[in-house]
């Protein structure tokens, strides 16, 4: 079991009494005679130190993990090696969690020591904590349990809660989103037609996963057209045991003075290969040595981290506001920005309908014959480059070779 | 021949990737690695055979240490506050810039690139199929797929061993889903029976067809007509049979056993939308989407010139309490499927035990990597990126220390 400091105060729980587990002890355990055929290749059906002690564990320390925690995550890290739920008050019995009436939320000790914490631990100068934004995350479900004083219902994860492996102490459970903000996230960009970038910023979900949640929503509500049966009782279920991101409706008068929830960081910086290597640069004291001044020294067409994070406008946006522009101002030039953008993307669009009118389809019974320009340079030096067309003389295929893998390495959407 | 030795051994303990309670005694049991009394290569060699047990058992060794890149793909979370009032000559600035005082430097959290030294695995189809709990093991996921029961991006994809590429979309069949989640299912003598009766059922029929098996209803197409608008009379026609499928939806309850007027409203409104040539399979795939289009290509039309009088003020075909009518048939027919899917009852034909729950013991091990997109009411899910490694976190679950990460890495970079 994992090394969780038993602390004293937990000194009252129950522990799993020895003459309960043999009591559980499944049934496929019997305890057979040696058996007289020496010459049976069977493995032994006698209960082994191994296999009592599987079951003693089973029955014991690991019962808790059995059945999922109503409305809480249940990871082995939350557990120590006697099987009590270390952020378990002392009042705290499993199963006797009564539904409490609503009643004012406020903030608990934990939240206030939640926040000490990420204090202390604060990332370095222009990092983002991830730590900081799932605690809060956490703690507006927390809130949302209602939770009253006593020790009777249980208090938010913490990080160490959020371990499946207690070993592995850089991997926990992070929150996927609930489905009220996949809803949400949906309606903004199918129905608002908000794009893509602007529903990130908005909800605090990375660019990738508002595309994702789109496509899924709308598959999702394809399936209802077509009245075939959804997985509900299982997504009830997954969403029960998993941590999630609740959504703020900020637009609801009860969230006055509320913000959404960041759901992850939106600004990530891909770790570049050229800057893995260690530099050491000789530069004059008197100089400004910039972000963009390091990224040539690194490799010469390598951006400074404003451009290549996923959205530079944030900074555009924020330089604005630093400068001291007024706010008709900064939207102007926010238009702006937006109509070159939208301009940019028509083009691109165009010239991709461009590129596939100029294609002759000849339409066959099965298959559509499709004429495309090719280039017989295309095929480089060695002739193997992966754009050469068609068979070339002297030039057998590799295909049937040993070690040719089939599987295709992409499927069209 | 050597005996195969057993997948779960409480001899040899090895954490398997699947969610059963043998994998959760090794978890609990799992130790730091005895750095002190043993050579480094020994401690390589263990740390291997232990990491290999658990990433991509199913892989042979060749084909593995083939994926194995010594490049780990990693990410740094960034404000863009600070990006924008900072231009970052600040952090260069020395004495000569006049910082007169080493402030306390604040040192980022270890980003722990050796935990994610089989992060091309996650990639793998079966990997990520179990990753998103759709499966209760990585050979499960991969018997889903040799099975057929996989899609990416729509289309079959029976090899487990497929690469997904970032943005992929792999849905596997629900009711798989629920069978490799849920509880299993009891030997009752109540189950025995029903499939017995329904084999005899089957065999009745078949009988009654002349020994050929029955025939499929074939799923409708909708055959748009050849004309860019429809004629007055068979828009007419068209509506009035939608009108009166309205009405039987409307007197249906949802939670009735026979859904027939359900299905006969969706045929009919499928057919009403297919007079239109304009009508993309794209832009009527959903119910809210099906009744705008019928409102904005109705609502102007007046009734056939033929059937006017002349006296009479042109009235519109879809009048305002049509729409009210048809809006609320819709909204009954999204209720009736809602209602339909999270109806868990007890279903005897079901292979999973009914009311269905989750298997026993996946609570420890319920957890989506962010690596991960998945909606859980169609079994669906897209692979976002590859996973990465951050400050203070490795996407790629894994749940041996980082000591024991550290030494497969190297044990893997030996050969490279």
């Amino acid at each position: 079991m994992p090394p969780r400091m038993r602390s004293s105060k937990f000194a009252s729980l129950p522990r799993p009494a020895p003459s309960q587990s043999s009591r559980t002890r499944p049934q496929t355990i019997t305890h057979n005679a040696p058996s007289s055929r020496q010459f049976s290749q069977t493995t032994s059906q006698q209960v082994t130190l191994r296999r009592r002690k599987f079951y003693e564990w089973l029955n014991g320390p690991g019962k808790q993990l059995k059945e999922p925690l109503p409305s809480s995550t249940n990871y082995l890290g939350a557990y120590d090696k006697y099987g009590n739920l270390v952020r378990a008050g002392p009042g705290y019995q499993r199963g006797a969690a009564k539904p409490q009436e609503r009643g004012e939320t406020k903030l608990t000790e934990t939240t206030n020591e939640a926040a000490a914490s990420t204090e202390e631990t604060k990332p370095p100068e222009g990092q983002e904590s991830l730590e900081a934004l799932e605690d809060a995350a956490r703690q507006e479900q927390a809130e949302k349990k209602d939770e009253a004083q006593d020790d009777s219902v249980l208090p938010p994860e913490t990080q160490e809660d959020l371990r499946p492996f207690p070993l592995n102490q850089y991997f926990r459970s992070q929150p996927v989103l609930s489905e009220d903000l996949r809803e949400a996230i949906y309606q903004r960009v199918k129905r608002d037609g908000a794009t893509v970038s602007l529903a990130s910023v908005e909800f605090g979900v990375s660019n990738e996963r508002v595309g994702a949640v789109v496509r899924l929503k709308q598959m999702e509500k394809e399936w209802i057209a077509q009245g075939k049966t959804l997985a509900m009782p299982y997504s009830k279920a997954m969403l029960e045991m998993l941590p999630t991101t609740p959504y703020i409706d900020t637009s609801d008068p009860a969230n006055r003075g509320k913000r959404p929830i960041v759901h992850e960081p939106i600004n990530d910086l891909i770790v570049h290969p050229a800057t893995r290597q260690q530099l050491w640069v000789p530069v004059a004291e008197s100089r400004q040595f910039t972000r963009e001044d390091a990224g040539k020294a690194f490799d010469n067409s390598l951006l400074a981290a404003d451009e290549r994070i996923p959205h530079p406008e944030l900074v555009k946006a924020e330089r604005e506001l630093a400068s001291g522009l007024s706010f008709d101002e900064r939207r102007k030039l926010a238009e702006e920005r937006f109509a070159v953008e939208t301009a940019q993307k028509k083009k691109e669009e165009e010239a991709k309908q461009a590129e596939i009118r100029a294609q002759k389809v000849v339409p066959q019974r099965r298959w559509d014959f499709v004429f495309k320009d090719i280039s017989v340079e295309s095929a480089g030096r060695n002739g193997r480059d992966a754009r050469g067309v068609g068979w070339r003389y002297g030039l057998p295929h590799q295909d049937r070779k040993k070690g040719q893998v089939k599987i295709p390495t992409k499927v069209e959407a | 021949m050597r005996k195969k030795p057993r997948f779960h051994s409480l001899k040899k303990l090895k954490v398997r990737q699947d969610m059963s309670r043998w994998t959760l005694y090794s978890l609990s049991q799992l130790r730091q690695p005895n750095t002190t009394a043993r050579t480094f290569f020994q401690q390589k060699w263990t740390a291997k055979a232990d990491t290999r047990a658990y990433h991509g058992e199913q892989i042979r060794e060749k084909k593995w240490a083939r994926l194995f890149k010594r490049s780990i793909p990693a990410v740094v979370p960034m404000d863009h506050k600070y990006l924008a009032r900072h231009d970052g000559s600040e952090q260069a600035a020395g004495r000569g810039a006049g910082a007169d005082s080493q402030d306390k430097q604040r040192t980022p959290p270890m980003t722990p690139y050796m935990q994610m030294a089989y992060y091309p695995i996650e990639r793998r189809l079966d990997t990520a199929i179990f990753r998103a709990l759709f499966a209760s093991s990585v050979r499960q996921a991969r018997q889903f797929c040799v099975h057929g029961l996989v899609k990416v991006n729509g289309k079959k994809m029976p090899y487990p061993g497929y690469m997904l590429n970032p943005g992929d979309m792999f849905q596997v069949d629900p009711s798989s889903v629920m069978f490799a989640t849920g509880a299993q299912k009891a030997r009752s003598s109540t189950a025995r029976r029903v499939a017995k009766e329904k084999a005899a059922a089957r065999a009745e029929a078949r009988e009654a067809q002349g020994g050929q098996t029955p025939r499929q209803p074939k799923p409708e197409v909708i055959v748009p007509s050849k004309g860019e608008e429809p004629t007055p009379a068979e828009l007419k026609k068209h509506l009035q049979a939608m009108m009166d499928d309205v009405d039987g939806v409307l007197a249906e309850d949802v939670g009735a056993k026979d859904k027939q007027k359900f299905r006969a409203f969706r045929q009919t409104v499928k057919r009403a939308i297919g007079l239109w040539r304009s009508a993309s399979p794209e832009s009527i795939s959903t119910l809210d989407t099906q009744f705008d289009f019928l409102k904005t290509q109705l609502a102007g039309r007046t009734s056939t010139p033929a059937a006017r009088t002349p006296d009479a003020v042109e009235e519109p075909l879809f009048s305002e309490e049509d729409q009210a009518k048809l809006r609320q048939a819709f909204e009954k027919l999204k209720l009736e499927t809602e209602h339909t899917s999270a109806w868990n009852n007890r279903n005897a034909a079901a292979p999973y035990a009914t009311p269905w729950r989750p298997r026993d013991y996946m609570s420890a091990f319920a957890f989506i990597p962010r690596y991960l997109e998945v909606n859980q009411n169609i079994c669906a899910a897209v692979y976002l990126r590859h996973p990465v490694a951050r400050p203070g976190l490795a996407e790629v679950p894994t749940p041996f220390p980082i000591e024991t990460g550290q030494l497969a890495f190297n044990w893997y970079l030996r050969r490279r």
